[in-house]
């Protein structure tokens, strides 16, 4: 049974829905006008004093902790670069496991991520020192504590403190024993870096960090195959008298010193990534070198690290100089800036 | 007397549950704890715990909502309506038509907060998420808190207008759960004289803290059972301080 509206009551609604849509789209119009982005993804969002936060939670601290837990994953999930924003996800980090001290990853998060400037690598490594308390069987941060130590603060009587630590604890693995022995009696272990680096591509849940220590550890292995390759030139030195031309040359016939050359790509790598690369002597440094990498691995400096390093470095650098201007420019503050030197690298 | 007291809380229920704010914020709760999913989602670890997390926030906040503003308008109400006439000229007395309010609040509180706890215990198990006896502590203590909150919104509607009423309980629940750093301020204060103004503060405010195990219970950290015993009867304690206060201003008023 249809109703018949009177034209006069039709044109009104006709009228009030022609605004209505009339209003939704020009809100619309406007709201696309508008910057989109999370503030937390710029990294000027406000992130509260620890204290504060806790404070002024009011009771509500678990769900605080989560809300500032996502901003921190979106920083770092949202940003190019998420080391450069590394002072900010401290922040973060720090008002999460300030307001709930019981979470669990935020603190391994913290020891992958705040690797920007030592500073951060220091602040990251006192949250991780922090879980202890709270996760006092919980032998992965300790070990990501061990690992910040050895490979960003070239600590190895630290990291092998820790790392002995964690050795005593259920769950971790059989050859952290074998591990502290090596940072003990040697300075930079090629070996250490390969056992470091495994554990931390099988712990890792976030699939970014997973990749990087992933490509570290492919140029441990590549590089422990490099130094096979030395050896195995040392001996055809002794051989005959003389040094190789090319690298083939240890295996050619009767006068080689090995049965076959050791694959120069890590074995990690995918078959449609492969691209034939060979061993070649350097021309600038004379060493055996991947044509993959084309250059040799250095404990502690992967090319990822040497880029991080090189920017800590710049930083500190720059922070000093500022510092000392500072210094310089108000004598009265002089006891402020020597506790932050202090405090910092 | 407890045969008068059981038929107001009786009535207080039936009144309260026709009350349609009630299903609104209880519909806003439901919803908070569904929502607990897709905020959750957001975290590529420890989802099940941002999921416990936010429907127990949703739990406590929407609860208080209840007791705060369903609670001020109840004596109001029969005041506004009349109806209080009626009821104080059969033979009850006034602390009796009170304590009768305030139990019937109560109740319909815990009722809301049992519907609650149910949501959240079938969203957390439909994803997963661990659920054992520290959730009953929560929700038990969550109770308690609401027996104090109830306490403190049935003083002030006792005396004030419903709008003053919910903004002064608001107050002492935002006061409740600042009290420890109150005292702890004091505690880092310089000034000497500052201390046992804090530390008077401390005692005087409701130390609402005392019932969330919120983080024990996501958790799954031990609550002692003392600990659980002593915020009892604390609860208990502090709302029956606040009902005699009530009572006592309440049989004063003049409702002309």
């Amino acid at each position: 049974m249809s109703r018949v509206l009177p034209e006069g009551k039709a044109a009104r609604r006709i009228g009030t829905v022609v605004l209505l849509a009339g209003v939704v789209l020009l809100t619309t119009a406007a709201h696309r006008q508008l910057p989109h982005e999370v503030k937390t993804q710029k990294g000027d969002a406000y992130v509260p004093r620890p204290e504060f936060a806790k404070a002024m939670s009011l009771g509500f601290d678990a769900v605080l902790a989560d809300y500032y837990w996502v901003q921190a994953v979106l920083l770092a999930g949202g940003s190019f670069d998420p080391q450069s924003q590394s002072t900010h996800l401290g922040r973060l980090i720090d008002v999460v496991t300030t307001l709930d001290p019981w979470v669990d990853h935020p603190y391994r998060f913290a020891a992958v991520w705040l690797t920007d400037t030592l500073d951060d690598v220091r602040h990251g490594n006192m949250l991780l020192r922090r879980s202890f308390d709270y996760h006092p069987d919980e032998w992965r941060n300790r070990f990501y504590l061990g690992f910040n130590l050895f490979y960003y603060l070239e600590d190895n009587a630290g990291a092998a403190d820790i790392l002995h630590e964690a050795s005593q604890m259920t769950g971790s693995p059989q050859y952290l024993p074998r591990l502290v022995a090596r940072l003990r009696s040697e300075s930079a272990s090629l070996a250490a870096a390969g056992l470091f680096l495994e554990e931390l591509v099988r712990t890792t849940e976030d699939e970014a960090s997973r990749a990087e220590y992933q490509a570290a550890l492919d140029e441990v292995e590549v590089e422990w195959r490099a130094r096979q390759l030395d050896e195995a030139r040392e001996n055809y030195k002794k051989l005959h008298g003389r040094d190789i031309e090319f690298v083939e040359q240890l295996v050619v016939g009767n006068q080689g010193v090995l049965p076959a050359l050791p694959d120069a790509e890590p074995s990690s790598l995918p078959a449609p990534l492969r691209r034939g690369s060979r061993w070649v002597i350097d021309e600038e440094s004379g060493q055996i070198v991947s044509s993959y990498y084309g250059r040799r691995y250095e404990v502690h400096i992967d090319e990822h690290s040497r880029r991080r390093k090189q920017r800590i470095e710049e930083r500190t650098r720059r922070s000093r100089g500022a510092a000392e201007v500072e210094t310089s420019a108000a004598p009265s503050n002089g006891s402020a800036a020597e506790g932050e030197e202090a405090d910092g690298v | 007397m407890i045969v008068r007291v059981f038929t107001i809380a009786q009535n207080t229920v039936r009144e309260a549950i026709r009350n349609k704010l009630l299903y609104t914020l209880l519909f806003f709760a439901i919803a908070l704890i569904g929502t607990g999913v897709l905020i959750s989602t957001l975290s590529y670890v420890e989802s099940e715990r941002i999921l416990q997390d936010v429907g127990l926030a949703a739990i406590r906040l929407m609860s208080v909502g209840i007791a705060v503003f369903v609670g001020v308008g109840l004596i109001h109400g029969e005041v506004e309506r009349r109806t209080i006439y009626t009821i104080l000229s059969k033979p009850v007395s006034r602390v009796e038509f009170l304590v009768g309010k305030y139990f019937g609040l109560v109740f319909t509180t815990w009722l809301m907060l049992g519907v609650m706890a149910i949501a959240f215990a079938v969203v957390s198990l439909g994803y997963g998420a661990p659920l054992d006896g520290g959730h009953g502590v929560c929700f038990f203590l969550v109770g308690m808190e609401l027996v104090v909150i109830v306490a403190a919104a049935t003083l002030f509607s006792s005396f004030t207008t419903p709008m003053l009423a919910s903004l002064f309980t608001v107050g002492v629940y935002l006061l409740g759960h600042l009290s420890r750093d109150l005292r702890l301020l004091g505690e880092q204060a310089k000034s000497e004289s500052v201390k046992p103004v804090a530390d008077f503060l401390f005692q005087l405010l409701p130390d609402l803290e005392s019932f969330n195990v919120t983080i024990e219970a996501v958790h799954q950290l031990p609550i002692p059972a003392a600990e659980v015993g002593w915020a009892t009867l604390y609860g208990l304690g502090y709302a029956t301080v606040l009902l005699i206060l009530a009572s006592y201003l309440f049989s004063r008023r003049d409702f002309r």
